[in-house]
Formats: C-alpha cells, sequence, structure tokens
C-alpha cells in the first residue's frame, strides 16, 4: 500500500510535505542558530532603544558611584563598583554606570561590524564577481591587489592605518570619525577574503551546464554575470559575511583595546576591557561583563554563520 | 622542483614589495608634517630645511621610496622622528628578544600541546576523551585573548591571596613570569592546531591503505607513526603560516595586557607619538616574520610531499 501510493501521483497535502523545507525552516531547525538569531535580535534591540530606556528606569542622570565597600584594595581612589538596584551592572573606576556604557559599546559594535560587511558586499564580493567572470586583465588587477593586502598579517594593516588616520579623522568628524575610520581599515583587511570567495564561485559557475548553455545561445558577459551567476553566489556570500562578523566584533575591540577605536570618553566593549583590566583584584565583574557579552557575540555570529551554510546547503551537514 | 621554488620565491618576492610600499605611502599620506612636529611647531626656515635633509625628506617621492627600500636592503631602517638621531634599529632590536620569546614559545607550545590532542581525539573519535579534547580545544580557540588573560590573571589572584603557590602576573624577571604570557598567545593556535590534526588524522585513518597496513597484521603503533602520523601532519604545515599570523595580531594584545616591553608595545608608543618610521619598521618587520614561515612551510611541503612540487 506504503509503496503504490509513492508511485501514484501523490495528493494536494502530500506534495506540500515532499517538496524540501524552505531556508527559513532548514535554519530554524538548527537550535544553535536559531538560538543565536535570538540573542542577536535581542542584543541589536537593547542596543537601539536600551540607552534612553535604561535611563529613564534606573536613574534619570546616571548619579556618579561612591567607591565600594572594599576591606583590601591596593590602589588608592575609586575602584569599580558592584551591581546594585540603581546600577543594574554597577560602575566602572570612574564611577559611569556599566550597563549604560555596554549598551553604547554594543552599539559601536554592531554599527562597525554593519559597515564592514557592507564594504564587503560592495566592495569585495563585486570584485570577486567581475574578477570571476571576465578574468583576463580585470581578474589580474583584482587578484594582485588583494595579494597585496594579505601580504599584511592579521590585523597589522587595520592597525596602520588606524594609528596613523586617527587623529586627523578624530578632528574632522570626532566619534563617527573614527567609527568610519576603524570599519574601514577592518574592511581593508577582509574584503579580500571575501573577493577571493566569490572569485572562486564564479569561476566554478562558469563551468556549468547552464552558464555554458547561456554563453553558447549568445548571451553578453554582463547579463550571465547577474542573471545566472549573482543568484548563485548570494548564499555564499551571506553566510561569508556573517561569519565574518563573529572577527570584525573582535577585530573592533582589539584595535579599541589598543587605543584606536573610540577614544576614552566614548564607550566600547574593547574599551571597557582595557579600562576594567587594572582593577581586576578589586572586581573581576566589570571585567566580565564586557568580555561575557563580546564572547557571546562573537559565538552568536558563528554559529548563525555555520547554521545559515548548512541551511542553504543540506549536502555539508 | 626548481620551477615550484622559484615560483613561490616571486611570490614572496611581490609580497614584500607590497609590504614596502604599502607602509611607505600610508605613512606618507599621513596627516601632519612630522618636521614641523620635531621643532615644537617653531619657525625655523634654515633649521627646517637641514632636518628635511637629514632625513631625505626633500626628495620627490619616488626617489624617497628608492632610498628607502635601498636602506631596508642594509640593515637601515631610517632614524626615529621621536628621538632624532636614535636608529629605528636601537629601538627595534630593544623590544625583538622580548616578542621572539613570547612569539616562538607560543608556537612551541601549540604544537607539543595541540597535535597530541588532536591525535588522542582522532583515535577515540566520538569517545568522553575526544568529546572534553574537542570541547576544550574549541573554547581555547574561540575565546577572546583579553577574556582569557583576565579570567587567568583573576584565578591567579585568587590563589595567590589563598596564599596558594602562584604565578607571577607583571613583570620579566623570573622565568615563570612568561608562563602566562605564552599560554594565552598560544591558546588560539592551539585549539586550531588540535581541531586540524583532529580531521586530518581522521580522514588519513579511513584511508585504504591504513586497512591494508592493518591487514597486513602491523601493529598499531607502526600504522599509527609510518602511516597515520606521516600523512596527517602534512596538512598541519599549511595552517602554520596562518597561525603565526594569529600569533602577530595577538602578540599585540597580550603585551599590551601583560605590560610587555615587546615589538608589540613598542609599535603601540610609537603610535602615540606619531613616529612613523618605527610604525612602517615594525610592520615591515612582522610582515617579513611571516613570509618567511610560510616561505619554509611551503619549502617543507615540497619536501614531504614531492607531488606538490611536480604539480607546481
Amino acid at each position: 500500500m506504503a509503496v503504490r501510493s509513492r508511485v501514484q501521483l501523490p495528493a494536494v497535502g502530500e506534495a506540500q510535505a515532499s517538496t524540501p523545507p524552505s531556508l527559513w525552516a532548514r535554519l530554524v531547525r538548527n537550535s544553535w542558530a536559531l538560538a543565536s538569531l535570538a540573542f542577536l535580535i535581542a542584543v541589536v534591540v537593547a542596543a537601539t532603544v536600551g540607552p534612553s530606556l535604561y535611563q529613564n528606569l534606573a536613574s534619570a542622570d546616571i548619579q556618579p558611584l561612591r567607591a565600594p565597600d572594599y576591606q583590601d584594595y591596593t590602589i588608592s581612589g575609586p575602584a569599580a563598583s558592584w551591581p546594585s538596584a540603581v546600577h543594574w551592572l554597577g560602575g566602572d573606576d570612574l564611577g559611569r554606570d556599566t550597563l549604560a556604557r555596554l549598551l553604547t559599546g554594543l552599539r559601536v559594535s554592531l554599527a562597525v561590524a554593519l559597515l564592514v560587511e557592507t564594504i564587503n558586499i560592495v566592495l569585495g564580493a563585486t570584485l570577486g564577481l567581475l574578477a570571476g567572470t571576465f578574468g583576463g586583465w580585470v581578474d589580474q588587477v583584482v587578484s594582485r591587489l588583494a595579494d597585496m593586502l594579505f601580504a599584511f598579517p592579521g590585523l597589522l594593516l587595520a592597525i596602520l592605518v588606524s594609528a596613523i588616520f586617527g587623529t586627523a579623522a578624530q578632528n574632522v568628524a570626532g566619534d563617527i570619525g573614527r567609527l568610519l575610520l576603524v570599519s574601514t581599515a577592518l574592511a581593508l583587511v577582509s574584503w579580500p577574503l571575501m573577493a577571493r570567495f566569490v572569485r572562486g564561485q564564479t569561476l566554478s559557475l562558469r563551468q556549468r551546464d547552464f552558464v555554458q548553455a547561456a554563453e553558447a545561445i549568445g548571451a553578453r558577459q554582463s547579463h550571465i554575470m547577474v542573471r545566472h551567476i549573482l543568484p548563485n553566489v548570494v548564499g555564499l556570500i551571506i553566510t561569508a559575511a556573517t561569519l565574518d562578523m563573529a572577527s570584525v566584533v573582535l577585530n573592533e575591540a582589539v584595535l579599541s583595546l589598543l587605543g584606536l577605536g573610540i577614544q576614552p570618553p566614548g564607550s566600547s566593549l574593547g574599551l571597557m576591557i582595557n579600562q576594567a583590566q587594572p582593577h581586576l583584584e578589586q572586581n573581576w565583574f566589570q571585567l566580565a561583563v564586557p568580555g561575557l557579552t563580546l564572547t557571546l557575540l562573537v559565538l552568536a555570529f558563528s554559529f548563525l554563520g555555520d547554521g545559515i551554510r548548512d541551511a542553504l546547503d543540506p549536502t555539508t551537514r | 622542483m626548481r620551477g615550484f621554488l622559484l615560483r613561490r620565491l616571486g611570490s614572496a618576492l611581490f609580497v614584500l614589495f607590497s609590504l614596502t610600499l604599502l607602509t611607505f605611502v600610508i605613512a606618507r599620506l599621513a596627516p601632519g608634517d612630522p618636521i614641523m612636529q620635531m621643532m615644537g611647531n617653531r619657525r625655523d626656515p634654515v633649521r627646517y630645511a637641514a632636518l628635511q635633509q637629514q632625513y631625505g625628506l626633500d626628495q620627490p617621492l619616488p626617489v624617497q621610496y628608492l632610498q628607502y627600500v635601498g636602506g631596508l636592503l642594509h640593515g637601515d631602517l631610517g632614524m626615529s622622528f621621536q628621538y632624532p638621531g636614535r636608529p629605528v634599529t636601537t629601538i627595534l632590536a630593544a623590544g625583538l628578544p622580548v616578542s621572539l620569546k613570547l612569539g616562538l614559545g607560543a608556537l612551541l607550545l601549540s604544537t607539543i600541546v595541540g597535535v597530541p590532542l588532536g591525535i588522542i581525539a582522532a583515535l577515540r573519535r566520538n569517545g568522553p576523551a575526544d568529546r572534553v579534547i574537542t570541547t576544550l580545544m574549541l573554547g581555547l580557540f574561540s575565546i577572546p585573548s583579553f577574556v582569557l588573560i583576565g579570567l587567568l590573571v583573576w584565578l591567579d589572584l585568587t590563589l595567590y591571596k589563598a596564599h596558594w603557590p602562584s604565578l607571577p602576573v607583571a613583570g620579566l624577571q623570573q622565568p615563570a613570569s612568561w608562563v602566562l604570557p605564552i599560554f594565552v598567545l598560544a591558546a588560539s593556535s592551539m585549539g586550531y592546531i588540535a581541531r586540524i590534526t583532529r580531521s586530518s588524522m581522521i580522514e588519513v585513518l579511513g584511508q585504504d591503505y591504513i586497512r591494508t597496513a592493518r591487514s597486513k597484521g602491523l601493529s598499531a603503533a607502526v600504522i599509527l607513526t609510518r602511516h597515520g602520523l606521516r600523512n596527517a601532519l602534512l596538512p598541519l604545515l599549511t595552517v602554520l603560516g596562518p597561525s603565526v599570523a594569529f600569533l602577530v595580531t595577538g602578540a599585540f594584545v597580550v603585551e599590551k595586557l601583560f605590560n610587555l616591553p615587546g615589538i608589540g608595545n613598542t609599535t603601540i608608543q610609537s603610535i602615540g607619538q606619531r613616529d612613523y618610521p618605527v610604525i612602517q619598521a615594525t610592520t615591515i618587520l612582522l610582515g617579513v616574520a611571516v613570509l618567511m614561515m610560510n616561505l619554509i612551510t611551503d619549502l617543507l611541503y615540497s619536501v614531504f610531499d614531492p607531488r606538490i612540487a611536480r604539480q607546481g
């Protein structure tokens, strides 16, 4: 009976069941990816509306905190304080509310991640697509340019660029200028990788029958690129961009930590870590808050990226 | 083989050229006049011209670049802007031993811990040992170094307060002072190396020649060392390059947070003082270190796997 029904034309209900689950359904089935997505949405909401909401909820103007009741601290002066009803996550050594700083810091992390991936997609993916489709001198120029930038190991180029132009960017446009500079510097490090991924995928797609067929009936290269290749690399681009956000968030924190990102009156996760480090002995909690947040953020972006990759291509699992 | 090596050398030279050109261009694009800054912004055309000539900044840019590269070839990295009359090489030489010990120590530690753990995990695949090792290594790979530093230093301080044996967290006077910085620096590449070793070992153990060796009745130890390891460790060579790149970025953070007088800290200090020749020099030095590592990797790879060189 079961065998016969499989041979017969499926009923309507069966047809729906037999169509492959949508991308969304496959992504949601992966519990790690789903949890990461939920966490990231919560973070985005918190960073967007959090700062104004928290100020109203907790204290109209964040009061300077008093020195903690600590018996054995060695550094004189006010050290960081512990969580309380008014200051939910306590305050830093200068008496600034930690939750308020964390929320503003998250804005920086997310803004930088968004900016870098925008540049990555607009610049890196486009160049990779062009290089893969047209080949020849276009490919040569793009590939050599990428090779040049690959010459700098790790974050070195980003450190160099944000160090040398930091003061100028600050003078021209303040914190926004720094933010743009840091994003540009980090994008400089990550677009060649995006270009290389997309170029590779494009090259392999060009060998596929449907592209060869399009070429055979005389379609123009630009038409093939936009109509046949682009739809097939979008998944790769989204996956690569999501995975890259994990490293961008981390790298932004490293730049801030080294004093090359947002400058002290402002706040970012890296700065908070740098500032809490010397007071670790008196108050580990002030280091744990930005540290843990950052770790979770990095993990969430990686799990989400992995989830998207698996959902796009179920054969990789 | 010769063609392969020549091509590798060619691409290394291209990378070297890119490094010098880009650092040169970036430093020249830097806003502000270094000579005016050196003179404390006083107007003194005679002294200005003299200094400009001394630093070679009166020449056209292409000539400056050629002079810069020419100097590099002679091991002359120019003069510091911040400490007039002090060659950049002297400044670098002060930090180099610290960074070298730190970096080599971390590379060694991550290999001698990461490789055996990866092998054990592969041999005990999906068993409890594998689970523990895989989780631990994923943790070490993912945890940001500054979070790890915080955690370890806090633990260490807690031990110290309880009058238990603990490690020094500042200074480099005792050999034990190196333990924490080297471990933190090694952590992420240790996780990376263990993961690569595990997956590559699992792949090799599934190959036909391992089954053949087993059916021949060879002992497990011989199969593991002669047939397994030899092939499984090859992919590991390719990750040495990226590992060193990890270490370079990591060294900046570790040197900064442990306050160690290495190349990373020298760079950060020079950034604060806008001492461009020093920044340029450290960038090139670190780039060259990674470049050398990649070249050595390529060489070793072609020695261990002759097919690579033959295919080119």
